[in-house]
């Protein structure tokens, strides 16, 4: 097993790639967008670049044998990343879709994220069974995200609604729509950074203005999940969707202690603002989010670690992700060696399974 | 023991009479008739508790709906607005265990008496 002792794992944050862009989305659309896409299919970088081998995130060394880019090739995938580690079930997030959130134009939006969910289903979940999908919805037209949902929450595999964020704040009654669709599904909402942070007119912005650095934006992630998590619990977005659980990807948990510290202080404080709010608020953010582990956090010292994770009840609360093929990925055999059983199996798999509904058959 | 406070024109309706007795500041107040006492020391971070102000404050409620009650029976301390019951002397709704002293208080012939152990 890839964990080298016989641990079980679910990673929570895989990203496929798809050539050329909306180049490889052609066969998913209609002719008349076909046409309207012409000499436009590349969806934009955010400028600032990592400073790596071609200034992309992807990893030069998992570019597959066939060619094309990095996380392009399921059946590659499946041997670099799912046989290796001995990974029983990966849960896919399109970076392309999460771009959705830089088109000024609605329709687009809405078309590109069905033509997204139609490629996945058909070119890597009919592939392999040990990919799930989180698919994607345009942020742009609640409406219709919620008409996505129900378009394909029922097709074998798909475990969550990847969410990729416009500037508005997650508790904001826009959204509702789109939580009431999941619920109704069951299936858990999933944020990612969309890499669109601070670059573009409609992406989410950054507190206190623009990064100019690689290295400043990739640090400051963390700053839309906090605002999203406080914006959520307050608004009651929790209490009015009893079944809304939230997956948090990619944006750390180092900081989960203080959010939580802060929302209950404020809250003996302040309840009279959120009436609706009659429990702690950390005890909505324990029962309903999630936070992926990529990319594992180096305290100053390891003790450190395992008293975060003690913190944010990292048994319940937290769970693996690798990030493959990005040049930040924590695999699972180097990955949280100090936290001991039964909370590391509980990171590596059953909140995942608890979460996305995932059992092998012989669990069922 | 009993102590005597004053006259009870002397206590202003919603606001505190805060008065010294072995050592301890006390607040008397009034609402609607009604006298209570209350220690002057937030039990949160040790604030003039009494300062502060007497009111109602927003019941729980379902998201997005507000619904005012208990006017006349919330004591809000002036640093970081934690709400009191103003005669039982606990946090309003369980958002803490901590609770700030009241005691008994009585009138008699139009004078007010406060009993302290």
């Amino acid at each position: 097993m890839g964990a080298g002792d016989g641990m079980r794992i679910i990673d929570s944050d895989v990203h496929p790639w798809i050539n050329g862009d909306i180049e490889g989305l052609l066969p998913y659309l209609g002719m008349a967008w076909r046409r309207r896409f012409e000499g436009r299919t590349r969806l934009p970088d955010h400028p600032l670049r990592p400073p790596l081998a071609g200034a992309t995130s992807i990893r030069g060394d998992a570019r597959p044998p066939g060619g094309g880019a990095g996380g392009s090739d399921p059946a590659y995938m499946a041997e670099d990343l799912l046989d290796r580690y001995g990974i029983e079930h990966a849960v896919l997030s399109s970076i392309q879709a999460g771009k959705l959130a830089t088109l000024p134009n609605t329709e687009e939006a809405v078309v590109l994220a069905r033509a997204f969910n139609d490629f996945f289903l058909n070119e890597w979940l009919s592939v392999d069974s040990r990919y799930k999908l989180a698919a994607c919805v345009a942020p742009h037209d609640p409406l219709e995200a919620a008409k996505e949902i129900r378009r394909i929450g029922s097709e074998e595999g798909v475990v969550a609604i990847f969410l990729p964020l416009l500037n508005t704040l997650m508790g904001n009654r826009r959204y509702y729509p789109i939580y009431e669709a999941a619920q109704e599904f069951g299936l858990p909402i999933l944020i990612h950074p969309t890499g669109t942070e601070g670059g573009f007119q409609t992406s989410v912005a950054f507190a206190g203005g623009v990064p100019s650095t690689y290295i400043e934006r990739h640090t400051v992630f963390p700053e839309v999940a906090m605002g999203n998590l406080a914006s959520l619990v307050f608004e009651g977005v929790f209490a009015r969707f009893p079944g809304l659980k939230l997956v948090m990807a990619e944006f750390g948990y180092g900081w989960v202690p203080h959010v939580l510290w802060r929302m209950d202080q404020n809250w003996r404080e302040f309840r009279r603002e959120v009436p609706w709010i009659d429990r702690e608020p950390s005890g909505y953010v324990l029962d309903r989010v999630r936070f992926t582990t990529q990319p594992a956090e180096e305290p100053e010292k390891e003790e450190y670690l395992l008293q975060i994770l003690e913190m944010i009840h990292a048994d319940r609360t937290l769970i693996f992700s690798t990030d493959y093929p990005h040049w930040d990925n924590d695999v699972p055999k180097s990955t949280f060696r100090s936290v001991p059983e039964p909370t590391r199996q509980r990171i590596f798999y059953d909140n995942a399974a608890e979460l996305f509904g995932l059992r092998t058959p012989a669990e069922v | 023991m009993e102590h005597h406070v004053g006259h009870v024109t002397q206590i202003p309706e919603r606001e505190a009479l805060i008065v010294t007795i072995n050592g301890r500041s006390i607040g008397i107040f009034k609402v609607d008739g009604r006298l209570y006492a209350v220690k002057n020391v937030c039990p949160h971070k040790q604030a003039p508790l009494c300062r502060g102000t007497v009111g109602g404050t927003m019941l729980p409620s379902r998201p997005g709906e507000l619904e005012f009650g208990l006017d006349g029976g919330v004591l809000k301390c002036p640093w970081h607005g934690w709400e009191f019951d103003l005669s039982t002397g606990e946090c309003l709704f369980g958002v803490s265990d901590r609770r700030v002293a009241t005691y008994p208080v009585e009138v008699r012939d139009e004078q007010v008496y406060l009993k302290l152990r």
